[in-house]
């Protein structure tokens, strides 16, 4: 009886298996963050961003660039280096119903991924387009490109840089080896940032119609596919997870 | 870690486990397959897409199936191939039509003030549904590919029609004929607008007058047929679970 007792008492104290709390908090920041962030760009797209030798461009848009910079660095340093110094150093010996919780948090952190994603690749990389058909560039930092180029994309690159050392030091499904297309769905939309090197190169050299299907713009195309890397991790979790169920779904 | 160790308490517990694994995981496809099929889509065939004044008969028909039976393709291979899931097809055009309304909206006309019936993206559920029957009345990949891909490309311009249509008609403005869409084209001048109207029916089919379309759909639907097969393996390669010591 006692200890029956005390095992429903742990029961009560275990920590759930799907926190559910914490995914609808994490989504709602990305929701919230991206409808102010759209907001602004309301705003101060038209009344501040047409001009880029302007004052009020300067303190609207080069300043909102700089502390965004500043922010992403911090994060990206805080949040990654949390995750690599509270790893779990015996990871193989964790129990079946951890290995699970810790599956369904690292799900929570794809759902992150998922968002991310969503915004940078799509939300604002074709706003980008109806923005620079309607306002003719006079700078590689246009309102849209601050916010496309280099708030979503670093934005998608630390979500999944975190789901990544997640599943790393907290999963053993990860601990035989680098997961190939974790890697591919999570550089390959990285490598899209340093390709806004080339894409800024060649936007300046040639004074370019403002073709979305431009050649220029391939090496975004090309590292999009990366996304499908996703196809990847669905397969090797759908493996770990039908292995720590399957005894209880037979 | 002790494999007589069950992860769950109870057969429930392990549906209910299974159940909100299904849900999360379609979540998470559905947007990051969103993404990437989004900047594909919009940066190969973007600017048919985004403007009716693009919408002509000839290379928006050819080229919109081409770079769109892509991801489709690539998504079938994994839903049906590792999962009998008849709906990857489906699922990621329904992903693509979801980033490209809600751009369109917010973004196109919410931004930049271009009115949304100038700006509606291509329609492309029918040729998705016809791809994931295909596969799942026929368990082929190479039918899939052959007919499918065929029919992806020819349904395109009738699964557009309804919408399109009424800006096809011909009309009359300061002494040139144009269709309506070139109208719109006319008054909502953009940044990449040259100055002229794009005469797109080149050579002799504009003399086959009628043709112009159909003849369009059935090139894209062959080349479709050829970009499955060539996607279909990238989703396979995309989809592998290796895992290597070193990058």
């Amino acid at each position: 009886m006692a200890a029956t007792t005390e095992s429903v008492k742990a029961d009560a104290a275990e920590a759930p298996l799907l926190n559910v709390k914490n995914m609808i908090l994490g989504s709602l920041v990305y929701l919230v963050f991206y409808a102010w962030v759209r907001w602004y760009e309301g705003v101060y797209g038209w009344s501040a961003g047409l001009d880029s030798f302007a004052p009020e461009f300067e303190t609207y848009w080069m300043n909102f660039l700089y502390i965004e910079i500043v922010m992403e660095v911090l994060t990206a340093s805080v949040l990654w280096g949390y995750i690599w110094k509270t790893r779990d150093r015996k990871v193989m010996s964790i129990t079946p119903r951890e290995e699970l919780r810790r599956h369904f948090t690292h799900w929570t952190w794809l759902v992150m991924y998922g968002w991310a994603i969503y915004f940078g690749a799509s939300y604002f990389t074709e706003q980008d387009g109806t923005w620079h058909q309607t306002i003719v560039r006079d700078t590689d930092f246009t309102p849209s490109h601050v916010i496309e180029f280099y708030l979503s994309y670093p934005i998608y690159i630390i979500t999944g840089g975190a789901a990544w050392f997640y599943a790393k030091t907290r999963l053993p499904t990860y601990n035989e080896g680098i997961p190939l297309q974790y890697m591919v769905a999570v550089v390959g939309p990285f490598m899209i940032l340093p390709n806004v090197g080339l894409n800024e190169w060649g936007h300046t050299f040639w004074f370019m119609e403002e073709l979305f299907v431009a050649p220029l713009h391939y090496g975004f195309v090309f590292f999009g596919w990366a996304a499908l890397g996703a196809l990847g991790i669905l397969n090797i979790e759908c493996t770990a997870i039908a292995k720590l169920l399957k005894k209880d779904l037979a | 870690m002790s494999a007589s160790q069950s992860a769950v308490r109870s057969r429930a517990e392990a549906v209910k486990v299974s159940r909100t694994f299904d849900y999360m995981i379609v979540f998470v496809l559905f947007f990051i397959i969103l993404g990437g099929y989004h900047i594909h889509y919009m940066l190969t065939g973007g600017d048919w897409d985004f403007w009716t004044d693009w919408k002509d008969r000839r290379l928006w028909v050819t080229v919109a199936p081409i770079v769109a039976i892509t991801f489709p393709a690539a998504v079938q291979s994994q839903l049906w191939w590792k999962y009998k899931l008849p709906f990857g097809a489906v699922l990621a055009v329904l992903g693509l039509l979801f980033g490209e309304w809600v751009n369109r909206y917010f973004n196109f006309w919410g931004w930049t003030y271009f009115p949304v019936n100038f700006v509606f993206p291509s329609q492309l559920v029918p040729g998705a549904i016809l791809l994931d029957v295909i596969l799942l009345l026929s368990n082929s990949m190479t039918l899939t590919a052959v007919a499918g891909g065929l029919a992806f490309g020819l349904i395109f311009y009738p699964g557009n029609w309804p919408v399109i249509a009424p800006l096809h008609v011909p009309v009359e403005y300061n002494g040139m004929v144009m269709t309506l869409a070139d109208l719109q084209g006319y008054h909502y001048v953009r940044t990449g607008t040259p100055e002229y109207i794009r005469m797109v029916e080149k050579g002799t089919l504009r003399t086959f007058g009628k043709d112009v379309a159909p003849v369009s759909a059935f090139f894209s639907g062959f080349v479709s047929i050829l970009i499955y097969f060539l996607w279909h393996f990238f989703g396979k390669w995309f989809g592998s679970m290796a895992f290597v010591k070193a990058v």
